[in-house]
């Protein structure tokens, strides 16, 4: 249980010498951004008119099942990535077939929360077009994978109906913004989801592409003028991606420290919301081999009142739309830009955009990451079911547990609502009592879980292979295996029933945040990792290399001294990734700047 | 009346000779000019004397009209036969293909002899459609005093075996016409007993005695156009790529089979077929022999795997399987009626397991018939892959009666064949399914499924040629992930200007099914304007469904588009088609 009264880990700002931050808007002409040298996404921003490009001739294009490069960049601000099955991709050629092009759609769904009438809409789409899965993202939302081309609009539609959208939820603008989920706790709850929207829905773009191309809407005719399009954005969005989060103590299930914007609620000693504590600078990509890339855990900046959460979200976004990084995208995260201009500048300057100065951080209190299993009762009285969700995989398994139809038949007769947590899982919100019973036969009738082992439960993993484009090992298909050896081997020194996490990706851009979890596998090759130990619990440490490229065969013979020595010297309460750095296995990082500094075991495990 | 001075003073001829060429040619018929064209022709190209030489100036020969309905080519290559035997027997044969026949010619014709095949469920070949119809419609002339003889192709594993053929004997008799000859009708193993027909029944029709008929035999050097024909003789390749074109996760096996011919391709065009003579399952031979009691004898396996037909079963199938062994239950299924019914979906080895009995290897003979070769559709042009000859061909798997099973030549050439194996092929000439003469003229190409092979072939003839119309394809399959056939070459030829456009129909793709004739509709405007602009149009593949739609849609594009009568725009339809401008290659 680490205590953040404001963080006592918090490098000491001496020494540092920072950057002058720049007085200039983005640059937002042709030319101007080729002398500039800006990246190439930059140049395609500015040539898209609103991020249209030529996807809608794309989409005419009936050959292939893909859309041009340019407008495979713009199609993520739309909430799609063009992904391709490499499972398959060795026999395409020969076969006089192109790759096995399809899409990846993510919804925007902020908070995580959708009604028992929505989720039979989102389940009609995964049967008719998605290859019968759900899939429950690590940021409280789903996504579709296969979707094909040619059904793009068709699935665009069925998602309007639903009256939800795919707008934000990739590319460089704010993505789906999520909201602690703690239903115990209604009250703050309520107020967590409900900025969490205002936020979503406020910093949305405003550009009417989304409608245009995808569900047919008018072209709305009016000047280039980027104020009445764009008003916060303007012609070039943001440098990069840009995350925002809402956590209630003392659960951190939504990793604030790993995203770029976040907001802790503070409450008084009745649960009553007084305001909002404000992180920014967290981040988990990097690349390989490149020590000027690193994740970041977030500072806490200040303190906002609730009228005020709103304007200073958008204060962090537009300084990190003026100040951020626009040459290089591998250093363009706001993460970067408040190391490059320093904490104080950053905050002096959202203050100036508020038009007030802004309160210290309040003391709050984290005890972990993850989910509560099972039933709870909220203080009105209703009930709350968190369902164990393997990887986020609502889908029917052969032999095993058929969780489409599952949720699909508890969509069918719930009266509350469902809920997505930033851990892949489910909830069940909103039971009366008397309906408990019912919906109890049908977790029980379709095989749903309300829980694994204390290391499963705690697990998380990104998507990887096949359909990422990006990774370079496997990893939703691999960590479930990795887990089960593991278990086996804390069971042999008795620690089956410690929380430990556990995260893999397949590769370092940290989409299941590896970098913030006790032991984190980061993609290198096929069956090969680097290995990571002695982050936070709570998610708020970062982690650091303790082995490179391991073979995946090898971990749990790297790991099974380390768990021995744990069972052994622990104190009390303490988790294994503080016990691995106390006991001298691995040094601390203290934050982004230093991940990469110390590298290795420090001794012999055992 | 002052003679014609025919040739002109420059011609090699003394003007004595030309005096009297003039005084001869001048008085001559039009035939009978055409012939001494095609005689002086024929002498000169055979470099030696005729085989006979006329003692007199010829008569007026006996004209003869030769008509054929034809789907696969083989009733009118067997026209074309009846064509030349006629000539060298005194007639003066005309051959008109069903597709172009004008049915006021028909009373007047004089003697008939129709070679028609029956296509599908007892339906005349599609180019035969329209005459057919009105030939059976109240509208049809008499024909009282014409000869006429009728043979009849088809494929006893139809239920309605011949079923045109038949009913045009019937129908020539109803409308006056007199029997010369009586009918044939002819399974797949046609050749020997069509040339025996046509010898018969030409002798039937025949004229006067024949001193009065100039027999020329120029060896090679025929009349007709089969001159430019290249040969129809079997060859050996090898197999120099086999590929399944469907990805590991469809439910679809399309192989991709190159040819290589060492001796040089035979001369094929675009449009054109080649066929391969495949062999048996081996497996199914085996449990034919087991089920037969004849395990063990070698040389009849080998017979049966390479030559017999052992999985076809027709009512005469059974007949002769009664005949042979005198199985009681056997008779009992056919003296029931019911043995049509029974065949559905099942073959010889179920007859030979329903009702087992001691055969003999002549047994099998006497019930099987010859294996036929199988012609799959080119889908390369010379002009791009040289020697070679690519064919598309869908493996056919199915379960029938709780039975896998196969189509013989697909699967034979999908599981036993493989990169290096040889197989044995012809040639068969298609010209009814033909690029425009001229490279400019616009083609609308709708090919779904292996359909798509002559497309294929058009496409990269069209390439070589680099012809300046514009070409559009209509494609069409299951899953648009799995199942598009060549689409890297598409994407090239779209790139390169070959293709011009692409439109796709993915049946399972989404819930509704879209087929190729969807996609036609969706672009009836386009589709019509380039009709109008002189396009040709093209279908290839499944004649029972696929075919029939796309014609209808077509139809309907010219009703939508052009405000027109479901009667005119079937008008319109008719026209193209008789203007050769709406070509069909189904099957």
């Amino acid at each position: 249980m680490d205590d953040h009264s404001p963080r006592a880990d918090a490098p000491a700002p001496t020494g540092r010498v920072y950057e002058t931050p720049p007085t200039e808007r983005p640059i937002t002409d042709a030319e101007a951004a080729r002398a500039a040298n800006l990246a190439a996404n930059e140049h395609i921003k500015i040539a898209s008119g609103y991020l249209r490009g030529t996807l809608a001739d794309g989409l005419l294009k009936h050959a292939t099942g893909a859309i041009s490069e340019d407008d495979g960049q713009l199609v993520k601000f739309h909430g799609m990535y063009l992904q391709d099955d490499r499972d398959i991709r060795a026999e395409r050629t020969k076969k006089k077939l192109d790759k096995a092009y399809s899409f990846m759609i993510r919804l925007r769904i902020a908070g995580g929360v959708v009604t028992p009438k929505q989720w039979l809409i989102l389940d009609d789409i995964a049967r008719t077009y998605a290859g019968n899965a759900l899939r429950a993202t690590t940021r409280q939302t789903f996504q579709y994978h296969g979707v094909i081309k040619s059904n793009l609009k068709r699935t665009m539609a069925a998602i309007d109906a639903a009256l939800l959208d795919t707008i934000a939820a990739c590319g460089d603008v704010n993505r789906n913004v999520m909201a602690a989920t703690n239903p115990a706790q209604v009250g703050a709850h309520r107020e967590a989801l409900k900025l969490a929207k205002d936020i979503s829905d406020s910093l949305l773009p405003k550009t009417s592409a989304w409608r245009e191309i995808w569900l047919d809407g008018e072209r709305v005719v009016g000047g280039e003028d980027a104020a009445e399009i764009e008003p916060i954005y303007g012609r070039t969005y943001l440098p990069r991606k840009f995350k925002t989060v809402v956590a209630v103590p003392p659960s951190n299930e939504v990793d604030i420290f790993a995203h770029d914007l976040g907001f802790i609620a503070i409450l008084d000693k009745k649960n009553k919301l007084t305001g909002w504590n404000v992180t920014v600078g967290g981040g988990m990509g990097m690349t390989h081999g490149e020590t000027d890339t690193f994740p970041r855990t977030a500072d806490v900046m200040c303190f906002v009142k609730p009228e005020d959460a709103l304007k200073a979200a958008e204060a962090v976004m537009t300084v990190q739309r003026d100040w951020g990084n626009r040459k290089n995208r591998k250093n363009a995260r706001l993460k970067y830009t408040i190391e490059r201009y320093g904490l104080a500048a950053f905050r002096a300057e959202v203050e100036k955009r508020v038009g007030k100065k802004l309160a210290d951080p309040k003391p709050f209190t984290f005890t972990g990451n993850g989910d509560r299993y099972g039933w709870v009762e909220g203080e009105d009285g209703r009930h709350h079911l968190t369902l164990y969700v393997p990887s986020g995989r609502i889908k029917d398994v052969e032999g095993g547990p058929q969780f489409l139809s599952g949720f699909r038949r508890i969509a069918e007769v719930h009266e509350g609502d469902f809920r997505l947590t930033g851990n892949q899982n489910v909830i069940i919100a909103n039971v009366p009592a008397a309906k408990k019973a019912e919906i109890d036969a049908l977790v029980a009738e379709y095989g749903l879980t309300n829980g694994a082992g204390a290391l499963r439960r705690n697990a998380l993993a990104c998507v990887a292979l096949p359909t990422c484009g990006l990774a370079l090992a496997e990893s939703e298909r691999y960590l479930p295996d990795l887990v089960s050896e593991l278990e086996e081997s804390l069971a042999s020194h008795g620690l089956q029933d410690e929380d430990i996490t556990i995260r893999s990706t397949g590769c370092p851009n940290g989409c299941a945040r590896p970098f913030i979890s006790e032991i984190g596998l980061v993609g290198r090759g096929p069956e090969r990792y680097h290995l990571y130990l002695g982050a936070a619990f709570d998610g708020s440490r970062l982690s650091k290399l303790y082995r490179e490229d391991v073979q995946a065969s090898e971990i749990r013979g790297i790991l099974d001294p380390l768990f021995a020595d744990f069972a052994k010297n622990r104190q009390p309460g303490e988790h294994f990734g503080d016990f691995v750095i106390r006991a001298g296995h691995v040094a601390k990082t203290t934050n982004g700047p230093d991940f990469h500094a110390r590298t290795g075991a420090l001794k012999p495990a055992a | 009346m002052s003679r014609l001075a025919l040739l002109p003073r420059t011609a090699p001829f003394a003007d004595s000779e030309r005096a009297s060429l003039d005084a001869v040619l001048g008085a001559a018929t039009p035939i009978q000019r055409a012939w001494l064209a095609g005689f002086l022709a024929g002498l000169d190209a055979a470099g030696g004397q005729p085989a006979a030489v006329p003692a007199a100036p010829p008569k007026a020969a006996e004209p003869l009209t030769i008509l054929f309905a034809s789907e696969s080519g083989n009733s009118e290559k067997l026209a074309g036969d009846v064509g030349k035997l006629a000539r060298k027997q005194g007639f003066k044969p005309k051959v008109v293909d069903f597709a172009d026949l004008d049915l006021a010619t028909l009373p007047k014709a004089g003697k008939i002899v129709a070679i028609a095949a029956t296509w599908g469920e007892g339906e005349p070949p599609a180019r035969a459609v329209r005459a057919y119809g009105e030939l059976m419609g109240d509208a049809a002339p008499r024909i009282d005093g014409v000869e006429f003889a009728v043979l009849a192709l088809g494929d006893t594993s139809y239920a309605e075996f011949c079923a045109i053929g038949k009913a045009l004997d019937a129908r020539f008799e109803a409308l006056g016409g007199k029997r010369a000859a009586s009918r044939a009708d002819l399974d797949l193993d046609f050749e020997k007993p069509a040339a025996d027909w046509i010898k018969a029944t030409l002798k039937a029709l025949a004229p006067a005695p024949a001193d009065n008929v100039v027999a020329v035999d120029f060896a090679r050097a025929g009349t007709e156009d089969e001159d430019a024909e290249p040969s129809r003789e079997p060859h050996v390749v090898e197999v120099v790529e086999h590929v399944n074109l469907n990805s590991s996760r469809s439910d679809k096996e399309t192989i991709h089979l190159a040819l290589a011919f060492e001796d040089g391709a035979p001369a094929y065009e675009p449009g054109d077929s080649l066929e391969i003579y495949p062999e048996n399952d081996p497996q199914l031979v085996d449990e034919i022999l087991r089920s037969a009691g004849l395990e063990g004898d070698e040389a009849l396996r080998k017979a049966l795997i390479a030559e017999r037909d052992i999985t076809t079963l027709s009512a005469a199938t059974i007949e002769r399987f009664v005949k042979a062994t005198g199985h009681e239950e056997a008779r009992k299924l056919v003296e029931s009626g019911e043995a049509r019914a029974w065949i559905e979906g099942r073959q010889l080895i179920d007859l030979i397991e329903t009702y087992p009995a001691k055969l003999t290897g002549e047994h099998l003979s006497a019930i099987t018939r010859p294996l036929p070769p199988r012609a799959y559709s080119i889908a390369s042009s010379r002009k791009e892959v040289g020697d070679e000859v690519h064919l598309t061909i869908a493996a056919v798997r199915y379960e029938t009666h709780g039975r896998a099973r196969s189509g013989v030549t697909s699967v034979h050439v999908a599981d036993r064949i493989r990169d290096g194996a040889k197989l044995r092929v012809r040639l068969k000439p298609n010209r009814h399914f033909r690029l425009p003469q001229d490279p400019a003229t616009d083609i609308i190409m709708v090919g779904p499924g292996t359909g798509v092979a002559p497309f294929r072939a058009f496409v990269q003839e069209r390439r070589a040629t680099e012809a300046s119309g514009r070409s559009w394809l209509f494609f069409g399959d299951r899953q648009f992930t799995h199942d598009f056939l060549y689409q890297l070459e598409w994407q090239e030829a779209l790139e390169d200007g070959s293709l011009t456009k692409i439109d796709v129909a993915f049946s399972r793709d989404q819930p509704e099914k879209i087929y190729v004739q969807d996609r036609i509709t969706q672009h009836a405007a386009e589709v019509v304007s380039w009709l109008d602009g002189g396009a040709h149009l093209y279908v290839c593949g499944d004649a029972k469904n696929m075919a029939r739609d796309v014609r209808a849609a077509v139809v309907k594009a010219y009703e939508t588009v052009k405000g027109l009568s479901p009667a005119d725009a079937e008008a319109q339809v008719a026209t193209l088609e008789r203007g050769h401008r709406y070509q069909q290659d189904v099957y």
